[in-house]
């Protein structure tokens, strides 16, 4: 990404008209009638735009006024940093400190506000009143605007841009409105931003709420087109849409820990590693005492949890007794095995992600640990293709392999690990120093023992 | 450690100078500021005399405290609290006895004070803050020794007792508030269903207030949110007498609490609508022992809110009187009354009234005299700070689906002389019919403030006319009062000659039906004076 700041507008405007017959040919010239309405209250001297956590009002409609002096039209638009109060959480400042080397672009959250006061005309107060019987129809617009910048970007620039985005939202809102009406029936139009390979860029796409995935696949098929996507993978799913780097993931687990870590210092060796997010998981977590048994369902978990984020899946992560079930229903297993403290390998995993998320995967076979800096060449090709976090068992113990680094002249080899055995916190700093994620070498394998690898195939559907 | 209310000298002269006759009970209102440290007093007002209808008055109870009219005294109290602007509210009763009743006074007072607070606070559409004060104040008065008695009673809690509170007067409590003021657009769609119904335009306007509530607010230009002091920029003098002008400007968001979330719209089938749209003029005033500003951004947002809602109050009432049932709703537009602001005697504050198109300020004084028990001049009487009404025409086709020709009308006028000492205005009763069945109205020649709506109530039914007879003169031709396109027309027409003999003859008849339906009428609406 080019850009250093990111202005995130976010607000909620009414949308409200009457409808003398919903089904009727005249509603949709009442329901653009109401759009407009609004594409002009967002275009009027009114509306003012306020940073979050921060004293500034912008007036951008009535050529760029705003209640900080020192900020004008020309003022670069970073200099709007200095006035806002960041959260003083004081925890994890070290883990602050790796962050800012990672940290993409600084998010600017701005809201959408309405000045009542001042007004145009000094109108009399009056009742109007209808008597026609009417659908009254009211919804709430989420607007969620952004607009990605660089730092010396003038603040004139930024909120015509703002503007002009709120406008385009609303037409864009529009048409999906009106799409997906039934009669008096209407669906709120939800924005979702979406981080496209060049030439789209950072892209905001409107759905219909409670329309699941599965249903807009042509929508996406139109975008994909449009956009130049490849069609082989999902880029425009829900659960593809960006993730602001200041927002907080709600279930409270780590996302990607393997982005902190130096990677380790070979010789000619390049990275090959898992794309996209997936979260940890480990022991103890969920409140579920897995302690000593449950690694490979955990790891089978984190394998899960990529596809979820990945937009493949919308079933939400199994848990251990799902995963066992799931091992019944294929006959794999007795229905008593549910409620077990039985371990699985990586030929249940490969079961389970068939029966739960219609994912196939590919098993590979060591004989013995030490074969595996033998492996080099296939473990790199799984991440360049298909980027799915990879599921190893064998001895006692099960662990997830993120990555490798290795040198296709010297052989050298390590593993990017993602240790399930971990039973403390969600605590970033103690998982990178101790190593719960860690590279490690061919001699963190048991070089007697034999190992299966679970390889999990990415679904060629977008 | 009670409460202490600081009262305006002011305030101390009105009460000295009341007026009580031997062995009877004098009740009143107390208006000013609370804030969580100190409360202010800056307005006393006695209850105006209520016109009993010539009759003595039996006594009923055992004493004069027995005979207080707790439903007057309330409903004055609902009317004063409308001409109050922001920050000022009605903050305690005082009530004057002789000295033989001092003793009982306590437990009137209590009664007054609690039914007060629930009547003013019905309706209500802001919530009370946790820093709201609860504590209403009673000061009892001795009418021969003039000794006070100041004492409090949290209206939260119907189990609370009086709590001794101080009671000090002061020269100009209120001289050097500052004033916020602000002119807001209002835009509201409440979508209605058969009814017009206070509920229904409470519930329509009660997003907008929560909006109005969580607003940003700027005041003078500085933010007003957090505990920061209300600067007014100007160092506190108490030999200062200019009172700082605040302009306010206020800021809504429209947030959705999560719990809110929607997927579809919401779709309501109603049988119309009722949009109430316009500029209203708000003003409060905030105490300057170092005020909070966020307080400063309350006192003004509940104006802003009070201001729409009593307008909204006023035409749901006129409605009931003018249309009985609710058939036939009309269409068009119709005017909500202007506020005008008058100085209130000395402190230099101002309070507000609301008139209606066919008023003029010379009602306005009227309503001040009654109701504030002060005398002001229409000229100081300020007329300019809202718009003026422009009526569209409400086309015949528009209005009302029930059949309107005049054949079917009996307009029965009706005079009574209620107190023949009354010499200023004839007082008369004009009754009209709709198709829904007969409506009296009564008023005297000053509109008592339930009734002040008659012209314009007749000036929204085009269709209809009113003719009214003096019947103290009833050979004297009936005054045709015509309405037409809602503005009445006040000067007398002689009507058609047809018409006239109709209305004698009807005279008669239907004079015994017209006191029925009054009897009817007071029934429903309790401050029609019975005859």
């Amino acid at each position: 990404m080019c850009c250093d700041i990111i202005f995130r507008l976010k607000g909620i405007l009414e949308f409200a008209c009457q409808l003398d017959n919903p089904n009727g040919a005249q509603s949709q010239g009442t329901i653009s009638k109401s759009f407009q309405g609004l594409q002009s209250k967002v275009s009027s001297k009114n509306i003012v735009l306020t940073v979050c956590n921060s004293p500034v009002l912008i007036w951008p409609n009535t050529g760029f006024q705003s209640n900080v002096e020192s900020l004008t039209e020309a003022s670069s638009c970073g200099d709007i940093l200095q006035y806002i109060e960041l959260d003083d959480s004081g925890t994890k400042k070290s883990s602050k400190k790796k962050d800012k080397k990672k940290s993409g672009p600084t998010v600017v959250n701005m809201k959408l506000l309405f000045e009542v006061t001042e007004p145009a005309g000094n109108e009399a107060p009056s009742l109007i009143r209808v008597s026609t019987q009417q659908h009254c129809v009211k919804m709430p617009l989420p607007l969620d605007c952004v607009l990605s910048v660089t730092t010396d970007e003038s603040m004139a620039t930024v909120c015509t841009g703002l503007v002009e985005a709120l406008n385009k939202q609303l037409a864009d809102m529009e048409e999906v409105v009106l799409r997906y009406r039934k009669g008096s029936s209407f669906l709120v139009p939800q924005p979702f931003h979406f981080q496209l390979p060049e030439p789209a860029g950072f892209t905001t796409v409107i759905y219909p709420a409670g329309v699941p995935d599965s249903q807009l696949q042509d929508a996406r098929e139109d975008l994909h087109n449009r956009f130049k996507l490849p069609s082989d993978r999902p880029y425009l799913r829900r659960a593809n849409a960006f993730h602001f780097p200041d927002a907080a993931y709600k279930d409270g687990y780590l996302r990607n820990p393997h982005i902190h870590l130096n990677p380790p210092n070979i010789e000619d060796a390049k990275l090959y590693l898992v794309q996209g997010v997936y979260s940890y998981h480990h022991y103890m977590q969920d409140r579920v005492d897995d302690d000593g048994w449950g690694c490979a369902y955990r790891s089978l978990q984190t394998i899960c949890s990529w596809f979820q984020q990945q937009g493949y899946v919308e079933t939400a992560v199994p848990t251990h007794t799902q995963i066992q079930q799931a091992l019944v229903d294929v006959g794999d297993k007795e229905p008593r095995f549910v409620g077990s403290r039985q371990w699985i390998g990586s030929i249940e995993v490969q079961a389970v992600l068939n029966q739960l998320l219609g994912v196939t995967s590919k098993i590979m076979f060591v004989s013995q640990g030490s074969e595996l800096t033998t492996k080099g060449r296939e473990l790199a090709n799984h991440f360049q293709t298909e980027g799915t976090p990879v599921m190893i068992g064998g001895g006692v113990l099960a662990h997830t392999i993120l990555g490798v680094a290795w040198s296709e002249n010297t052989g050298q080899i390590r593993f990017l690990i993602l240790d399930p055995h971990y039973t403390g916190g969600e605590d970033l700093q103690t998982i990178t120093d101790k190593g719960w994620c860690g590279w490690k070498g061919p001699e963190f394998w048991d070089q007697n023992a034999y190992y299966n690898l679970c390889l999990p195939q990415r679904p060629k559907t977008i | 450690m009670g409460r202490s209310y600081f009262v305006d000298e002011t305030v101390e002269e009105y009460l000295v100078g009341l007026q009580t006759a031997p062995r009877s009970c004098l009740t009143g209102l107390l208006a000013g500021q609370s804030s969580p440290q100190r409360d202010f007093v800056v307005l006393a007002v006695q209850t105006p005399h209520r016109e009993s209808e010539g009759q003595p008055k039996a006594s009923r109870g055992v004493s004069p405290l027995d005979d207080i009219d707790v439903e007057w005294v309330t409903e004055h109290a609902k009317q004063v609290s409308r001409m109050l602007p922001g920050g000022l509210c009605i903050l305690g009763l005082f009530l004057v006895t002789p000295p033989e009743l001092s003793k009982d006074a306590q437990n009137a007072l209590k009664r007054l004070i609690f039914a007060m607070d629930k009547y003013i606070t019905k309706g209500r559409l802001w919530e009370l803050s946790e820093e709201d004060v609860t504590d209403q104040v009673t000061l009892h008065i001795c009418s021969k020794t003039k000794k006070t008695v100041c004492k409090t009673f949290d209206v939260k809690d119907p189990k609370s007792s009086a709590k001794p509170a101080d009671w000090k007067y002061q020269t100009g409590v209120s001289s050097s508030w500052p004033m916020l003021t602000c002119s807001v657009e209002v835009d509201v769609q409440i979508p209605v269903s058969s009814d017009i119904t206070d509920k229904c335009m409470k519930d329509g306007l009660r997003r907008w207030t929560k909006q109005i509530e969580a607003a940003y607010c700027l005041i003078n230009g500085r933010q007003a949110l957090d505990d920061s002091e209300l600067s007014s920029g100007q160092k506190k003098n108490p030999k200062t007498t200019h009172r700082q002008t605040l302009p306010a400007r206020i800021f809504v968001t429209d947030e959705q609490s999560e719990l809110d979330e929607r997927s579809s719209a919401l779709v309501q089938v109603c049988s119309g609508s009722v949009k109430v749209r316009g500029v209203v003029y708000c003003r409060a005033y905030i105490h300057n022992n170092k005020p909070k500003a966020r307080h400063a951004a309350q006192a003004i947002k509940r104006d802003i809110i009070n201001t729409v809602c009593s307008r909204v109050e006023m035409f749901l009432e006129d409605l009931l009187i003018d249309e009985g049932s609710h058939k036939g709703l009309c269409s068009g537009q119709q005017a909500l009354p202007r506020r005008v602001f008058a100085p209130m005697p000395i402190s230099g504050l101002s309070v507000c009234d609301y008139m209606f198109p066919d008023e003029s300020t010379a009602d306005v004084a009227e309503r001040l005299k009654e109701m504030l028990d002060c005398e002001t001049p229409e000229e100081d009487i300020d007329t300019g700070l809202e718009g003026n009404q422009l009526f569209s025409d409400v086309s015949g086709s528009e209005i009302t689906d029930s059949p309107s020709d005049d054949s079917s009308k009996h307009v029965i006028s009706e005079v009574q002389a209620e107190n023949p000492k009354n010499q200023k205005a004839p007082q008369y009763y004009a009754a009209f019919s709709s198709s829904s069945g007969l409506a009296a109205n009564s008023f005297s020649g000053s509109r008592p403030y339930s009734f002040r709506k008659f012209s314009t109530s007749m000036a929204k039914n085009s269709s209809l006319r009113c003719f009214v007879i003096d019947m103290k003169l009833p050979s004297s031709s009936p005054a045709l009062y015509t309405s037409r396109a809602g503005r009445t027309s006040s000067e007398k027409r002689s009507p058609a000659p047809v018409a006239e003999a109709r209305i004698r003859q009807n005279l008669t008849v239907e004079y015994s039906a017209a006191r029925q339906v009054k009897q009817l009428l007071r029934a429903s609406h309790p401050l029609i004076p019975s005859s």
